[in-house]
């Protein structure tokens, strides 16, 4: 178990609405005990992920249902914690990763007869590579749910400490070891 | 503008009913530290009511939370978490 005490930590995108939707009384225990210490902390870009799938949900919903899907953005918008930049440091950083990996490890999402284009999932890799610019920046523990890409950045900053002077390692928490 | 009004917290006397136990144990306390009963009683009453806020304020985000990731599908989940999906159809047309 992770010691709430031990934060703040960055939530990352997928591990914030994990953590708001488990069922487990153990995870809902955690993050009340964190959140009675802690702000939650995102990234800027985790605002613009979410704000943007509101967005989509908000247009392709019949009518009737647009009301319901605002309230949960406002939601979601009213219990925002604190909210890292994405700053010059930050940027730098984000740029390094991206110019290490290239490309997204692991394929393009599918869900039944859906699927991730490659260009959005080469534009959601750059997304994590910038939260996880912004968790070293902010030399905070990063809490994941989203261990293939979030390993391989670990890795290559390990690889290359060189081009991250004074920063890393890269703290990585799984959702499913914080309880 | 003056600072006068900040130097010290207003003050009013009060009586309290408090549970034996509790009142000899905070009397100990003003005795070791050398402080008055009402400034040991007022601490901890002000430690109590911090607790109280921030789990309060904790109860209030994560009912936000949770309504702001109810009732939503699988798919609409992922897009709420970055992931936009396409008709596998519309992407081969």
């Amino acid at each position: 178990m992770i010691d709430p005490a031990s934060g703040p930590f960055l939530f990352d995108t997928s591990a914030e609405s994990w953590l708001a939707r488990a069922q487990q009384p153990a995870v809902q225990n955690w993050l009340r005990q964190y959140l009675a210490l802690h702000q939650v902390y995102v990234s800027a870009v985790t605002v613009l992920e979410r704000s943007r799938g509101y967005a989509l949900l908000w247009r392709s919903a019949p009518e009737e249902r647009r009301s319901a899907i605002e309230a949960r953005r406002i939601a979601y918008l009213g219990q925002l914690g604190r909210v890292l930049a994405l700053d010059s440091a930050t940027a730098v950083v984000a740029g390094e990763i991206m110019a290490l990996i290239p490309q997204p490890p692991t394929p393009p999402r599918r869900s039944h007869s859906l699927v991730e284009s490659r260009s959005d999932r080469l534009s959601r890799w750059r997304f994590d590579a910038t939260i996880a610019a912004t968790a070293l920046v902010a030399r905070a523990p990063l809490i994941h749910n989203n261990p293939e890409d979030f390993e391989t950045i670990r890795s290559a900053i390990e690889r290359s400490p060189g081009r991250f002077p004074g920063l890393g390692p890269l703290e990585l928490l799984r959702c499913a070891a914080l309880a | 503008m003056t600072g006068k009004n900040h130097s010290k917290p207003a003050k009013r006397r009060t009586t309290l009913t408090l549970p034996v136990d509790t009142l000899s144990h905070a009397e100990r306390i003003a005795r070791q530290r050398n402080m008055s009963l009402s400034s040991v009683v007022a601490e901890a009453l002000d430690e109590g009511l911090r607790v109280h806020a921030s789990t309060q304020r904790s109860e209030e985000v994560l009912k936000a939370y949770q309504q702001a990731f109810s009732g939503l599908s699988q798919e609409e989940l992922m897009i709420l978490d970055g992931i936009i999906l396409e008709p596998a159809s519309a992407r081969q047309a």
